[in-house]
């Protein structure tokens, strides 16, 4: 394999304008086949890449390449990889922390702000995730439901379909954190996308917000009773929607995952899937130093409570995780736990890590493996 | 009798030729009830057919049945309902029974037991298709009585209509699309043309045409998933398993499962049709020598170069046969 543009870089004295010629030439990362190079211009004591993917030193530190302000370091980047990144920079007892990639115009979104992105060899983001001109749009519907058990007003949106019949009965999805899929995992585009080429079916989707999400979605008894008492019977009475369990899905993200899993739980029956994406299936094996903080608390005593005596409470379980995220040891164990219990489990991990990207590029297997559409029944 | 299944028509377009060869004059009565609520979107196709076309706009009057006749809807709706769930619990059963047939294929013991082990396999996957067949035929009877479908004034109309055109039609041509509401159409307003008229079908208007319409697509954006009894077609040709678009969705160069695919079927041969596919059927009605098909072993041949019908019940075998 051909050295790394950075050692060839390294063969010969660098001065400033030379590094400066090579970081115009290759702008940050470079990826080359398996590796990747980040790059950082500027002065400073010491820069750190932040990264929090599981099995690489977290933070990695720069190396400055003498006489210049160019600083670099290089990792593995397996084919197909995409990791989201940022920079901290040290400058005497100064720290600059959150610092995007300043040489690089890729950058994913979330709730706590963007990131810079790293997409190794291999890795596009998915055509069926940007909008399609031929897509019909479904419309998103506003909603406002006064919940008796959080005892709030809960205001969510509604995805109904663009084909949509009243006279057709449709599976209901529903979506914790809501807002966020539709805002960071472009959930309304692929809804669009996938329903307009006929891959999945005609869905009515509830995206519903948490309030305080980090109680409410840690199996929290009134979240699960909302859902299942007030958010169906509400959606039922609005939409014609498929009677069954078989038409209702739970679904959500880290500790959205849970609110769908301990709502399933404490309503068996109710809802046919579950769609956990990264959840936070922590637990212990033995005492309760889980590391998480007091806030994982309720979570891993469900979690432990679950794994003592494993249950059906769904008929399938579509799981994906990113391989390089502290979860995806959880979760493999929790994949055979669910198995074991008599669910129909389909378990994914992806070269990628906790963020709305990969969750959003799950969806297309996930939803087509759950309700697939009509395309099987189409030949023109 | 004169039949013809076509390919996909999209991007080479050869019903037109086959029409005026069939049927020079007279009426072309059409079926484009497979494109849904596109059914009337139709005047590409009759320039094709030289400006003499009759829509049977079948799904429209689905929908006209609908709206009109509310015991006809109700029973309907239950009808598909408990289609939806029988179907899912037939796919359980199915890709479970074909995990065994891949797992047997895969295990290296005397072949004479494989072989018989393999038979058994695959007969308990048509025992499940037939399963499913029963259970269609079961939900049709119900919804024909709960539905009131052979005593609704709303669809006798329909039907009255439908076979009027039909009866003074020189040639009728079924237009690919959706096949379950293409099948569910034809039979709703039951369309049965006469022996004498010739008929053209392309896509799933050939897959109707025949005793058994399969589902498949091994490309699917969920991975590859088995090929599915769908329903009963019109029975109007024999011992074929039509599978237009053949090379966008099926895997061909898979010997270990098109060898299953084509005991699964037998003795029905599975017939191949890709863009520009003709497969003229005639009184005999047997298959032309040209016709693709997927040989016993696996492959893909035509009738001329020797790929005999795969036989029922006969050894499987292994390597190439799976």
């Amino acid at each position: 394999m051909r050295r790394l543009a950075i050692n060839r870089l390294l063969e010969r004295p660098v001065d400033q304008a030379r590094a400066e010629r090579f970081v115009a030439k290759h702008g940050s990362p470079i990826v080359e086949g398996p590796r990747a190079t980040f790059l950082w211009v500027g002065e400073a004591d010491e820069v750190l890449v932040r990264h929090r993917v599981q099995g690489l030193p977290d933070p990695l530190s720069m190396r400055r390449v003498p006489h210049t302000s160019l600083w670099y370091v290089s990792i593995d980047m397996p084919p197909e990889s995409r990791v989201e990144y940022q920079f901290e920079i040290i400058r005497g007892e100064q720290r600059e922390s959150h610092v995007n990639d300043p040489l690089n115009p890729r950058l994913a979104h979330g709730p706590f702000g963007a990131s810079s992105v790293c997409a190794a060899t291999g890795y596009v983001v998915p055509e069926w995730t940007l909008p399609d001109p031929e897509a019909r749009s479904g419309e998103l519907v506003d909603e406002t439901l006064q919940s008796k058990a959080l005892r709030r007003q809960v205001r969510f949106k509604v995805y109904v379909p663009a084909r949509f019949v009243p006279l057709v009965h449709h599976p209901l999805l529903v979506v914790h954190d809501g807002d966020d899929y539709l805002q960071y995992a472009s959930m309304k585009t692929v809804l669009d996308n996938l329903i307009h080429r006929g891959e999945i079916a005609d869905l009515v989707v509830a995206f519903i917000p948490p309030g305080n999400r980090l109680v409410e979605y840690a199996n929290h008894a009134p979240h699960a009773r909302f859902v299942a008492r007030e958010l169906v019977p509400y959606l039922s009475d609005r939409y014609p929607l498929l009677g069954g369990p078989g038409g209702r899905t739970l679904m959500g993200s880290s500790f959205g995952g849970i609110a769908s899993f301990s709502t399933a739980v404490r309503y068996p029956e109710l809802f046919g899937s579950l769609l956990l994406q990264s959840a936070s299936l922590v637990f212990t094996d033995i005492a309760f130093d889980h590391g998480g903080g007091a806030v994982f608390d309720p979570v891993v005593k469900f979690v432990n409570s679950y794994r003592a005596k494993p249950r059906r409470v769904t008929d399938r379980i579509y799981q994906s995780c990113g391989m390089y995220e502290p979860l995806i040891t959880p979760n493999r164990s929790m994949a055979n736990v669910f198995a074991d219990a008599g669910m129909d489990v389909r378990y994914r991990e992806a070269r990628d890590g906790h963020n709305w990207e990969n969750w959003r590029d799950r969806l297309r297997e996930a939803l087509t493996w759950l309700y697939p559409g009509d395309q099987r029944f189409v030949y023109e | 009798m004169t039949t013809v299944l076509l390919g996909p028509q999209r991007f080479r377009m050869t019903a037109g030729t086959v029409a005026r060869g069939l049927a020079p004059e007279g009426t072309v009565a059409t079926v484009t009830a497979g494109w849904r609520d596109r059914e009337k979107d139709d005047a590409e196709l009759d320039q094709v057919l030289g400006g003499r076309s009759r829509n049977l706009h079948l799904f429209t009057r689905l929908g006209h049945v609908v709206r009109h006749d509310r015991t006809f809807a109700t029973a309907a709706s239950a009808y598909n309902r408990a289609v939806d769930e029988a179907s899912e619990l037939y796919t359980l059963r199915l890709q479970h029974a074909l995990d065994a047939v891949y797992a047997i294929s895969r295990r290296s013991v005397r072949d004479d037991l494989v072989d018989s082990s393999l038979r058994a396999g695959l007969q308990s996957v048509r025992d499940i298709d037939a399963w499913f067949l029963w259970v269609l035929t079961e939900l049709e009877g119900e919804l024909r009585a709960d539905g009131g479908v052979d005593t609704s004034d709303v669809i006798a109309q329909h039907r009255a209509e439908v076979a009027e055109i039909i009866g003074g039609a020189s040639l009728l041509a079924i237009a690919g699309g959706h096949v379950a509401y293409l099948s569910r159409c034809l039979r709703l307003f039951a369309v049965e043309p006469p022996d004498h008229l010739p008929i053209i079908g392309w896509s799933a208007g050939a897959m109707v045409l025949t005793d058994l319409i399969v589902l498949y697509n091994d490309k699917g954006p969920e991975g590859v998933r088995p090929s599915e009894v769908w329903d009963r077609g019109l029975g109007r040709v024999h011992g074929i398993v039509a599978m237009p678009h053949a090379r966008r969705r099926l895997q061909l160069d898979d010997t270990d499962r098109n060898t299953v695919l084509a005991h699964r079927y037998a003795p029905a041969r599975v017939v191949l049709l890709d863009d520009g596919g003709r497969v003229v059927i005639g009184d005999d009605g047997e298959l032309p020598p040209d016709a693709r098909v997927i040989t016993a072993e696996g492959r893909v041949s035509t009738v001329a170069e020797g790929a005999g019908a795969v036989p029922n019940g006969g050894p499987i075998g292994r390597g190439g046969g799976g």
